[in-house]
Parts: structure tokens; C-alpha cells; sequence
């Protein structure tokens, strides 16, 4: 609703956050698991005085429209959200802002598609064996064969980095194929 | 500012500390502990150091049966390791914690049963071993509806006590994976919604950081430094 006087209008601020993920999570998911988490923290009456939009989302970031002094009320929904439809998530705020713009400038910055490789390759060490699922940067996420290593964190794969596969093996840096 | 955050890492949680170390200096931590039942089986610890800007300090998380093994066990790691944590998880094993000088941080005293609180011969003792009182803020994002308000009411009643004693606090994501570590901020904001000022909250987070410090001095006796 548009209100006449300038005074009366709703002062909005834009968070940018960053989504952390096991897998694709689609927007119109998240929208409803923000929504959730809100009304689960705060109530229906403290959802009333912090509408939340999700003005964007890419799959990776995204911008979420809140009021202006719920910002730290905001941050605490995001980081209450544990999973969204059975995908382990994590999302971390970035930054606030005035407009959309200034926050899209700002916090999020327009990377060309995330590189993700998927290969059929598997890791057999002394601790750990299993298949890689996705590599991204230093990143390595493995699904593990001894599905008890997840157990008590509900997450699917385990979170490793290549630093920890280097020197496994005396030609490879750990993984089957010497790779 | 130099934030620190207490976790566990592989095998006994899903991520490496080189994959929490990567994620923590993402979201502005300075130093990480990895508090591990058994610190000599972690996965790679020397790996986390190939990160830069993130330091990796092991410390210890103690569990005994009863707390004479406690205290023996206690004693035993404290040259080892420069952190040693506590999880409460019965009476007198919180009672034990808060009596032993050796022990950093008596972490959440109500997680076993939500209906009690940290009680005031607890509460003094802890003062007088400058025991740090840790509050896992994980719990917020586990729990839902009525076992939640729970906690949160728990945790209130927790943070009264510690206020009128003047105990130094200390809030964890109890991370068990890279996906659990929480930025800071908002860390802090969740703090804020369990009941902490904001200042508080942030102060919380830099004390496990001030305490390796000077755990890492060497003291003969307390008060008594060898330099």
C-alpha cells in the first residue's frame, strides 16, 4: 500500500547472503523456509512488523528486502535455517544496504557460472574412503562409503579440502586415479 | 577484531579442519579450536596450517564417567593441550568442572535437562576457578516450537545467574560441520535473541582466543608466571 507522506513510508533495507549447500535448492523453497523459520523465532505478530521479501536469488546469493531496525533480527532467521526440503544448507549474511542497487554493487558480485566438477573419482586413504562428488576451488566435497562418518551432523557428504588429500599416496596427491 | 570458534572436526564431525579452517576465514574468524573427544585421531591437522590467515589451535574436549576420572583426566591433558572444554551432562559433573582450576570452559549446563539451571554453589565455584560458562547457540537451529522456547528460557535463566556472579561467558555454533559455522555477526544476532547484549555477545566470541593466550603462558602457581 502507498502511503501519501513521504514521513510514513516503510524504511527497507537489502541483505545480501551467501547459501551454502549439498545440493540445488530452488527460490520459491527457500522463500518458504525463510518464512517458516520467522514464524517459528519470532511469531506471527513479529513477522507482521519485518515483512520479508526475497528480492532475487541465483542459486548461490541472493537479496532479502527486511525493515530497517530488524536487521539483526533477520540475520538471526537466516542462520537458524538448517535445511531446506531435507538439503543440508547454510546461509551466511554479507552485507546490508540501503537499495538494491547499491547492495547488488556491493555484495554481490557478478561471477561468471560456478565452475562445479563432477568426476567418478574415489579416494582411498587410511581415515577416509569414498566418492568425490563435487570439487569447487580447494574445496572437495566426498561422499563417504561408511555412511556412520556423517552420523550426528546430518550431513550427506564430508567436507574436506585438497590440502588434505595431497600426500596420501607417494605419486598422487590421494585419489585412485593418481590424479 | 579477532573472532574464535570452538567446533569438532572429522571423525567425530563430517567436515576436515582444513575445510572448517577454509570456511571460518571466509566469514572473518582469526583462529578456530577444534575441540575433539580423542585430538590425537583428527584427520589431517597439519593440513589446516596450508590455510593462511586462520589459525588452528587443537584443544581438548574432556569426558569422564564420574568426576574422579574426570579430574585425573583433566589434569593428565592440561600440559598437552592449551584449551580443554566440558560438556555438562550430569550434576555432579558439572560440579566437578566448575571445581577444577585446570578446566577452560564448562560448556551449557542445562543441555542434559532443560528444566535446571546452573546452580549458585556451581556458579561461585566456576567464579573462583575462573571457569568460562559456554552457551551452544547450535541448539537454536536444531530445535523447533516448544523445545526450543525451552532452551531459550533455560539459557536466560543461565545468563541471570552468570551476570550476578560475574562469570566470564563464551558462545559456540557447536559446528560438527563447515555447514554449522555461523559468521560473527550473525552469531552475535542469535546471541541477541537468547538474551545477551550486544557487547556481551561480542566479547563472548573473543574470549576462548584471550584464554589459549594465557594458557599458553607459563604459570607455576596462580598469579605466578616463570618468564
Amino acid at each position: 500500500m502507498r502511503s501519501r507522506l513521504p514521513v510514513l513510508r516503510a524504511r527497507r533495507r537489502y541483505m545480501a547472503f551467501e547459501l551454502e549447500a549439498e545440493g540445488t535448492v530452488p527460490a520459491k523453497e527457500l522463500v518458504s523456509e525463510i518464512h517458516s523459520a520467522q514464524v517459528s523465532l519470532f511469531g506471527d505478530a513479529g513477522a507482521a512488523q519485518n515483512r520479508l521479501k526475497l528480492i532475487s536469488f541465483n542459486g548461490k546469493r541472493g537479496l532479502l528486502r527486511c525493515n530497517h531496525v530488524h536487521i539483526d533480527d533477520t540475520r538471526a532467521i537466516l542462520a537458524t535455517i538448517r535445511s531446506v526440503n531435507g538439503i543440508r544448507v547454510a546461509l551466511h549474511s554479507k552485507g546490508v544496504s540501503g537499495t538494491i542497487k547499491c547492495a547488488t554493487e556491493k555484495y554481490l558480485p557478478q561471477l561468471g557460472k560456478i565452475s562445479v566438477e563432477n568426476d567418478g573419482r574415489r579416494i582411498e586413504l587410511e581415515e577416509v574412503s569414498g566418492c568425490i562428488i563435487r570439487t569447487h576451488g580447494l574445496k572437495v566435497d566426498l561422499c563417504p562409503d561408511d555412511r556412520n562418518k556423517t552420523k550426528g551432523s546430518d550431513t550427506r557428504y564430508l567436507g574436506l579440502t585438497s590440502f588434505d588429500l595431497s600426500g596420501g599416496h607417494e605419486d598422487a596427491d590421494g585419489t585412485a586415479d593418481g590424479l | 577484531m579477532s573472532f574464535c570458534e570452538c567446533l569438532k572436526a572429522y571423525p567425530e564431525g563430517s567436515a576436515s579442519a582444513s575445510r572448517l579452517a577454509l570456511t571460518a576465514k571466509g566469514l572473518g574468524y582469526n583462529s578456530l579450536i577444534i575441540c575433539n573427544v580423542e585430538p590425537q585421531k583428527i584427520f589431517r591437522p597439519d593440513a589446516a596450517s596450508a590455510i593462511k590467515g586462520v589459525r588452528v589451535i587443537v584443544g581438548a574436549e574432556v569426558t569422564a564417567d564420574n568426576p574422579r576420572a574426570l579430574k585425573s583426566r583433566v589434569s593428565a591433558m592440561r600440559a598437552r593441550f592449551p584449551f580443554l572444554m566440558v560438556t555438562g551432562r550430569t550434576d555432579e559433573m558439572i560440579r566437578a568442572a566448575s571445581e577444577d582450576p585446570n578446566v577452560d570452559l564448562l560448556i551449557h549446563p542445562c543441555a542434559y535437562d532443560i528444566r535446571r539451571s546452573l546452580s549458585i554453589a556451581t556458579a561461585r565455584a566456576a567464579k573462583l576457578n575462573r571457569v568460562a560458562i559456554g552457551f551452544d547457540l547450535g541448539a537454536l537451529a536444531h530445535l523447533r516450537g516448544s523445545s526450543r522456547a525451552r532452551w531459550l528460557e533455560a539459557a536466560r535463566r543461565n545468563l541471570q545467574v552468570a551476570r550476578k556472579f560475574e562469570l566470564s561467558l563464551v558462545i559456540t555454533a557447536g559446528a560438527l560441520s563447515h555447514l554449522d559455522l555461523k559468521a560473527p555477526r550473525d552469531l552475535i544476532a542469535l546471541a541477541e535473541v537468547a538474551g545477551f547484549e550486544r557487547k556481551e555477545a561480542a566479547e563472548a566470541l573473543k574470549l576462548p582466543e584471550k584464554l589459549v593466550e594465557l594458557n599458553r603462558r607459563c604459570w607455576t602457581s596462580p598469579g605466578v608466571e616463570l618468564l
